[in-house]
C-alpha cells in the first residue's frame, strides 16, 4: 500500500538542510571563487610574465620579486600560478561543456526524436565505453595534435560517456512517469513535454552531474599534461607546473607543492561542491532511508478531505 | 487462561515523532486478533516491535510494557529476542517476493530455519521441510524445494513463508498484510490456508491488515488503529456489525455502500459508441536481441456506449492496462480495430485536438500523474493550452472544476507534494474533466487510495457522471469496487476478456470458469456482518449540490450472513478481556 | 541455454568493442601530425629522398585500409610487428613491460578492493561518525587527488624530507597510492550498497527466522550486495589503467604505461597498437568475465 513518494517529496524538500550553511561549504566557495578572481585578474595583480625565464635565477625561494620563489627554468611561480587558474579553469570548463553538448544535448534529442536515433548513439557510446577515459582522452590527443582546442576536444569526449548515460537513466526515469503520458494524452508534443516535464525535472541532476565532472576533468587534465600530452608550454596549467616540476623536487620543492595545494584545493571545494549539489538536487538515493514494508508515517500535513468534513 | 501475549501502554516513536500511542491489547492462546488500519496507522510498527523489528531510529517508550506467555519481553535487545524468533513466534510479510532471499533455492530457506532448531540431521530435515511443504499444501513439494523464489508464483512464494515461519511450530503466528501483494483469487486461498493451519497447529495469530472483509473472515477479535492510536476494540461481529466509534463506521459503511447499487444511470443514446475496440492484439518488443515478444492482448473486442460506464475486471498482468492505454491512443497496437466516436485511430501516430478533447485519461498512480514542480493551477493550465481551449476565464474554469471535485481556489498555488493522495487524484479527475470529455478512462485510479479515500473518489466521480452523462471505461481489479462503479463489466484474464455482460448479473451468475473462481474468490471469503434490522446506509455524503446522497443498506445482490463464530473462542471471553481492556 | 545465449552475446559484444577501439587507435594513430619517419628524420638528418624510401620500405605509403587490413591479419596470427625505432620484435617487449604492470595492477586492485570493502562492512556492522568520516576522507582524496600528485608528495615527504625509502625502485610506494585511489572510488557506493541490503525484506526475514547476525551477513546481506560489488570492481580498472600509466612514468617502472608513452611521443605504430590492443583486450575479458559472475550469482538473471 505505501507508495513511493520519499522520492518526490525529497525532491522539493525546500526545508531540509536549509538554513544553516555548512562551513566547509562557505569555504569550498570562496576557494573556487578566488581560484576564479586569480585567474580572471592575474596581469593586475602580478608584474611579471608566467613565462620570462631568468636562467640566473633558478629554483630561489619566495623572495619580494619572487613572492612564492622561481622553478628550475627562473619562472615566477606565483605568476604561473595566478595564469595557471585561468587555463586550468578555462580547459575545463570547456572541456566540461563539450561533455555536455554531446553527451547530455545530443542524447536527450536522441531521446525525444525516436528510438533508432537513441539507439545508435548509444550503440557507439557503448562501443568506446570500454577504454578508460584517460587513455581514450590520450589517444585522441594523439590523433588531433597538441595545442587547448584538441585537448579540450580529447577531454570533453572521454567524459562524454558518462554524461550520456546519467542523461539517459534520468530521462528514462522521468517518461515513466504518468505526468508525461497526461502530457502525450493533451496532445503535448515531444518538444512540449521534453521543455515544460522533463527538463525541470532532470535539470538537477544534470547541474550535479556537471559539479561532478569539472573537478574530474581538471584532475584528467594534470595527468594528461603529466603524461606530456597536456597544455602547451604558453599557457600553463597547475597540472602542467606540477608535471615540470617534478623532475626537480628535491631542488625546487616549492615550485611544485604551491601547484600542487592549489589544485587539490581547488578539486576538493568542486566536489564538496557537487556532493552537497547532489544531496540537494538529485535525491535518488535518499529515499532508501524508509524501512521498507513499514507503515507510511503520517503525512505533515494530515490530509482533511473535504468530504469527510462536508 | 494467560494470554499469549500482552502488550500494554506501547509507545513508538520515530525521530521524536510518535508513531503509535498507548496501544493495549492482549492474545489468548490459539486465537486470532485483526489489527485493522489504513497505511501510517501504525499496525506494520506494532508487530515489528513484538518481533523485535522495528527499523533502525524507531524508539520503544520507558513505560511500555510488553509480556510474551508472561514473560518480559525487551524488543530492542537483539541477543534477548533472537531465541524467540522463528521458535516461539515468527512472522509473515507482505510482499513474498521480496522477503524470500532471490539467491538461495527453496530448500535452502527452509532448511536454514529447520538448522536452527537443531531438527535432527541432513535426511531428518529435508523430511520435515518436504512435510511442511505439503502442510501448507503445495503441490509437488520434491520439485519445488529446487526451485528459486523468482520461479514460483505470488500465492506458491508466500506458502513457502508460511511454511518457513511454522517451521518451529510457534504459538504465536504474526503475519502482517500476508494477502495485500496478492490477487484476488490467491488472496483468497491464503487466507483459508492461514485459518485451516491455525486450526491444526492451535496456534495464536495477529492478523495486520487493511482489508476488512479478510479480517471480518479470520479474527475472533479486532482492534481498529488510526494514526497510532486504538479506535475500537471488541469481538469481531460486533465490532463489524454494530461499530460504535465514526471512524469505524466509515471503515465499515465503505464497504456496505459497495454492496448498494450504485445511483442511477442515464439513459444510453443508441447512436454511435464512444469506444468500439475489434480484435485488438498487442505485443511488447522483446526486451534483448533474441527474445520473444510478449503478447499482452489477444484479439480484445468491447463497445462502451456513450453515457455508459465499462468495468474492466482484471488482475495483474492481465493486460488491462494496456488496454486502457491503447484505447486512448497512447500506445500503438499490432493489429486490431480501436474507433474512437467512429473514428479508427488504430493506425495513428497521433490523435488530433479535436479527438484528444472528448477523451481523456486518469491514471492510477496520483503520486505520479502531476509534475512535482508544477503548481496545481500550472498543471491544470496544461490542458487547456495544449488543446486550445484557453482562453481569459482560465483561472475561474480551473477554479469551478475543482470546486466540481470537492476542492477550492486555495489549492491553486499548492504542489502536489502539500496535498493528499485522495487530493491528487481529485485534482487528476479535475483536470481530465476540464475539456468536458465524452468519454473517460479510469486506469485503476483508486487502487493507490486507503479504503476510505477509495470510497470517496468513487463516489464523487459517480456523481459526476449523473451530471455530465460521459462515459467511462473503469479499469480496476477490485471486483466490488468496479461493480459499484459499471454498468457492464468485461473480465480479463491473461489478455483476453473471458466474459462479459451486464455488472449484476456478472459477479451474480458468472458463467467463464475463470469468471466463477474470480467471484467464488470473493464472495465465499466476504462474510459480512449485517446485524439484523440496521438499516444504517452510507455514511458518505455528496459533495456535489443536488444530487441526492446514496443509500440503500443491506438490500443487494449477495447474500450476505453474519460471521460464524466456529473457533475456540466463545463471546462470553471475548467480552470479558473488552471489558476488562476497556477498563 | 538462454544462459549460454546471453555469455555468448556479452562476450561478442566485448569482441566487437576491442575491435573498434583497435580500430580507433589505428586511424588515430595515422592522423597524428608528424609520422616516425619525420621523427628519425630529425634525429638522424635524413634527405626527403632518403624519408620517402623508408616510407615506402615500412608501407605507409600504402591506403590505411589496406594497411589496416595487412595488420590486423598479422595480429590475429600473434605477429605485431616490430618496433620501428628499436627494430625489436613487438611481443618480445611487450612481454618484458607486461609482468611489471600486471603486478602493480594486480595489487593495487586487492588492495584497493579489500580496503574499500573493509570500510565499509565496518562502516555497515557498526555505524559511527568516525569511520563515516574516514570513508568520506578517502572519497574524497580520490576524487581531488590525483595519483601523479600523490606519487610526488609520497616521494617528496618520505624520501626528501624523512629519507625513508629511495626515490625510485620498488612498487611498494604505487601500491599503495593506486590502491587508495581505487579504494575511494568503489568505498562510497558500496557502503550505501551494503547499508541498502542490510534493510532489504528478505534480510529482514532472515531475522525473523532468528538467524545469528553471521549467518545472516554472509548468506543473505552479501549475496545481495555481490552484484554492486562485482560492476564497481569493474569500475575501477579504468582508475587503474590511468594509475599505472602514471605511476610507472613516476617512479620510471619498464611496464606498459612507460612503453606506450614513450612509443606515443616516438611515433613507434607498431608498439601503440599492440599496447593499446592488448589493453582493450584485457579490459573486455575482465568485464565479461564480470558479466558471467553477476549471472552465476544471481539466479533471476537469465
Amino acid at each position: 500500500m505505501a507508495i513511493r513518494v520519499s522520492a518526490e517529496e525529497a525532491g522539493l524538500g525546500r526545508e531540509r538542510s536549509g538554513g544553516r550553511r555548512p562551513a566547509g561549504l562557505v569555504l569550498a566557495c570562496a576557494i573556487v571563487l578566488l581560484a576564479v578572481a586569480a585567474g580572471l585578474a592575474a596581469p593586475w595583480l602580478t608584474p611579471n610574465s608566467p613565462l620570462d625565464q631568468d636562467l640566473l635565477a633558478i629554483n630561489q625561494g619566495p623572495s619580494t620579486d619572487f613572492p612564492l620563489g622561481t622553478d628550475h627554468l627562473g619562472r615566477d611561480v606565483f605568476a604561473r600560478l595566478l595564469y595557471g587558474a585561468r587555463s586550468t579553469l578555462g580547459i575545463s570548463v570547456a572541456g566540461t561543456a563539450i561533455a555536455f553538448a554531446i553527451g547530455a544535448g545530443l542524447a536527450l534529442l536522441a531521446l525525444a526524436f525516436g528510438r533508432w536515433p537513441a539507439m545508435l548513439l548509444f550503440a557507439a557510446i557503448d562501443l568506446v565505453r570500454a577504454l578508460p577515459g584517460t587513455l581514450l582522452a590520450l589517444l585522441l590527443i594523439v590523433g588531433l595534435g597538441s595545442g587547448p582546442g584538441p585537448l579540450i576536444v580529447a577531454l570533453g569526449v572521454s567524459f562524454t560517456p558518462l554524461v550520456a548515460y546519467v542523461t539517459r537513466a534520468t530521462y528514462l526515469r522521468e517518461t515513466a512517469r504518468d505526468y508525461v503520458q497526461a502530457a502525450t494524452s493533451f496532445c503535448g508534443g515531444r518538444l512540449h513535454i521534453l521543455r515544460r516535464h522533463i527538463l525541470p525535472n532532470i535539470a538537477g541532476a544534470l547541474v550535479t552531474q556537471a559539479a561532478i565532472i569539472l573537478p574530474r576533468c581538471i584532475v584528467t587534465e594534470s595527468v594528461l599534461s603529466f603524461l606530456g600530452v597536456g597544455s602547451s608550454p604558453d599557457a600553463p596549467t597547475w597540472g602542467r607546473m606540477i608535471a615540470d616540476s617534478s623532475r626537480f623536487v628535491e631542488r625546487a620543492p616549492h615550485a611544485i607543492l604551491v601547484p600542487l595545494v592549489a589544485l587539490v584545493l581547488l578539486t576538493l571545494s568542486l566536489s564538496a561542491i557537487g556532493n552537497h549539489l547532489r544531496r540537494r538536487l538529485d535525491p535518488v538515493r535518499d529515499g532508501a532511508g524508509d524501512p521498507a514494508g513499514m507503515d507510511e508515517a503520517e503525512p505533515a500535513e494530515p490530509a482533511r478531505s473535504p468530504l469527510a468534513t462536508a | 487462561m494467560r494470554p499469549i501475549l500482552e502488550i500494554a501502554d506501547l509507545d513508538i516513536a520515530i525521530a521524536g515523532r510518535r508513531v503509535v500511542r498507548d496501544l493495549s491489547l492482549s492474545i489468548a492462546p490459539g486465537e486470532t486478533m485483526a489489527l485493522i488500519g489504513e497505511s501510517g496507522s501504525g499496525k506494520s510498527m506494532t508487530a515489528a516491535a513484538v518481533m523485535g523489528l522495528l527499523p533502525r531510529g524507531a524508539r520503544i517508550a520507558e513505560h511500555s510494557r510488553l509480556r510474551f506467555d508472561g514473560v518480559p519481553l525487551s524488543p530492542e535487545d537483539e541477543v534477548a529476542m533472537r531465541p524467540l524468533r522463528g521458535r516461539a513466534m515468527s512472522m509473515v510479510f507482505q510482499d513474498p517476493m521480496s522477503c524470500l532471499n532471490p539467491f538461495m533455492v527453496v530448500a535452502g530457506q527452509i532448511d536454514e530455519a529447520l538448522q536452527r532448531l537443531g531438527a535432527g540431521n541432513g535426511g531428518q530435515r529435508r523430511a520435515r521441510m518436504l512435510e511442511l511443504l505439503g502442510l501448507v499444501e503445495l503441490p509437488d513439494p520434491a520439485v519445488l524445494a529446487r526451485r528459486y523464489p523468482h520461479e514460483l508464483s505470488g500465492g506458491q512464494q508466500q506458502r513457502v513463508m508460511l511454511a518457513m515461519a511454522l517451521a518451529a511450530e510457534p504459538r504465536l503466528l504474526i503475519a502482517d498484510e500476508p494477502t495485500s501483494a496478492l490477487d484476488a483469487t490467491v488472496q483468497a486461498e491464503i487466507l483459508g490456508l492461514l485459518k485451516s493451519l491455525q486450526r491444526k497447529l492451535g496456534n495464536a495469530l495477529l492478523f495486520i491488515t487493511h482489508d476488512l472483509a479478510a479480517a471480518a473472515q479470520l479474527a475472533h477479535r479486532i482492534v481498529v488503529m488510526r494514526a497510532g492510536r486504538v479506535v475500537e476494540y471488541g469481538p469481531a461481529a460486533v465490532v463489524l456489525g454494530d461499530p460504535r466509534e465514526e471512524y469505524t463506521r466509515k471503515l465499515v459503511s465503505t464497504r456496505r455502500m459497495l454492496a448498494a447499487p450504485p445511483p442511477g444511470r442515464p439513459e444510453a443514446r443508441a447512436v454511435d459508441p464512444a469506444l468500439r475496440i475489434e480484435g485488438l492484439v498487442h505485443d511488447y518488443p522483446a526486451r534483448r536481441l533474441f527474445g520473444r515478444p510478449f503478447r499482452s492482448l489477444h484479439g480484445v473486442s468491447l463497445t462502451i456506449a456513450p453515457g455508459e460506464t465499462l468495468g474492466i475486471l482484471g488482475e495483474s498482468g492481465s493486460g488491462k492496462s494496456t488496454l486502457a492505454r491503447l484505447a486512448i491512443g497512447l500506445a500503438r497496437s499490432g493489429a486490431g480495430e480501436i474507433a474512437l466516436f467512429g473514428t479508427s485511430i488504430a493506425q495513428r501516430a497521433r490523435l488530433d485536438r479535436a479527438l484528444r478533447r472528448r477523451c481523456q485519461i486518469i491514471f492510477q498512480n496520483p503520486y505520479g500523474a502531476l509534475n512535482p514542480r508544477l503548481t496545481i493551477e500550472a498543471a491544470m493550465r496544461e490542458p487547456l493550452e495544449l488543446l486550445g481551449l484557453s482562453g481569459r476565464d482560465d483561472r475561474v474554469r480551473i477554479e469551478a472544476a475543482l470546486v466540481d471535485v470537492g476542492l477550492g481556489g486555495e489549492h491553486l498555488a499548492r504542489y502536489p507534494h502539500q496535498l493528499s493522495g485522495g487530493q491528487r487524484q481529485r485534482v487528476c479527475i479535475a483536470r481530465a474533466l476540464l475539456s468536458d470529455p465524452e468519454l473517460l478512462i479510469c486506469d485503476e485510479i483508486v487502487s493507490a487510495l486507503d479504503a476510505t479515500v477509495q470510497m470517496q473518489v468513487i463516489a464523487m466521480l459517480k456523481a459526476l457522471q449523473a451530471k455530465r452523462g460521459f462515459a467511462m471505461m473503469f479499469v480496476g481489479h477490485d471486483i466490488e469496487i468496479v461493480r459499484w462503479v459499471s454498468d457492464r463489466i468485461a473480465v480479463m484474464h491473461r489478455g483476453r476478456i473471458v466474459e462479459q455482460g451486464p455488472a449484476a448479473a456478472i459477479v451474480t451468475a458468472p458463467q467463464a470458469p475463470y469468471t466463477q473462481m474470480l467471484m467464488a474468490a470473493t464472495l465465499g471469503s466476504v462474510a459480512w456482518p449485517v446485524p439484523a434490522g440496521t438499516s444504517k446506509g452510507c455514511d458518505f455524503e455528496c459533495p456535489i449540490p443536488g444530487i441526492e446522497p446514496m443509500s440503500g443498506g443491506g438490500a443487494n445482490a449477495r447474500s450476505l450472513r453474519p460471521i460464524k463464530d466456529e473457533d475456540v473462542l466463545s463471546h462470553a471471553t471475548a467480552a470479558a478481556v473488552d471489558g476488562e481492556d476497556a477498563a | 541455454m538462454t544462459r549460454i545465449v546471453a555469455v555468448l552475446a556479452s562476450l561478442l559484444r566485448g569482441l566487437l568493442q576491442a575491435a573498434l577501439i583497435v580500430m580507433l587507435t589505428f586511424f588515430l594513430c595515422r592522423v597524428m601530425p608528424g609520422d616516425v619517419v619525420d621523427v628519425l628524420g630529425l634525429e638522424g638528418g635524413l634527405t626527403a629522398e632518403q624519408q620517402a624510401a623508408m616510407r615506402h620500405s615500412l608501407g605507409l605509403d600504402r591506403p590505411l585500409p589496406l594497411q589496416f587490413a595487412d595488420w590486423v591479419g598479422h595480429a590475429l596470427t600473434g605477429d605485431f610487428g616490430r618496433s620501428i625505432r628499436f627494430d625489436r620484435p613487438v611481443g618480445e617487449m611487450l612481454g618484458a613491460a607486461l609482468p611489471v604492470t600486471a603486478k602493480l595492477a594486480a595489487l593495487s586492485f586487492c588492495l584497493g578492493v579489500a580496503l574499500a570493502l573493509l570500510l565499509a562492512i565496518a562502516a555497515t556492522a557498526r555505524p559511527s561518525r568516525w569511520l563515516d568520516a574516514a570513508i568520506d576522507l578517502v572519497n574524497t582524496w580520490s576524487i581531488a587527488v590525483p595519483t601523479f600528485c600523490a606519487g610526488v608528495a609520497a616521494i617528496l615527504v618520505f624520501s626528501i624530507w624523512l629519507g625513508w625509502l629511495p626515490v625510485i625502485g620498488g612498487l611498494l610506494v604505487p601500491v599503495l597510492v593506486v590502491g587508495l585511489d581505487n579504494a575511494g572510488q568503489i568505498v562510497k557506493p558500496l557502503g550505501e550498497e551494503l547499508r541498502e541490503a542490510v534493510l532489504l525484506p528478505h534480510v529482514r526475514t532472515a531475522r525473523a527466522k532468528g538467524l545469528s547476525p553471521w549467518r545472516t551477513a554472509f548468506a543473505h546481506v552479501l549475496p545481495a550486495a555481490m552484484p554492486v560489488v562485482l560492476a564497481l570492481s569493474g569500475l575501477v580498472l579504468g582508475g587503474l589503467v590511468a594509475g599505472s600509466l602514471t605511476m610507472e612514468v613516476l617512479f620510471a617502472l619498464p611496464g606498459l604505461g612507460s612503453l606506450t608513452l614513450n612509443a606515443i611521443h616516438g611515433r613507434d605504430y607498431p608498439i601503440i597498437l599492440a599496447a593499446v590492443t592488448l589493453i582493450a583486450v584485457a579490459l573486455v575479458a575482465i568485464n565479461t568475465i564480470v558479466d558471467m559472475l553477476h549471472r552465476l550469482i544471481d539466479p533471476r538473471v537469465s
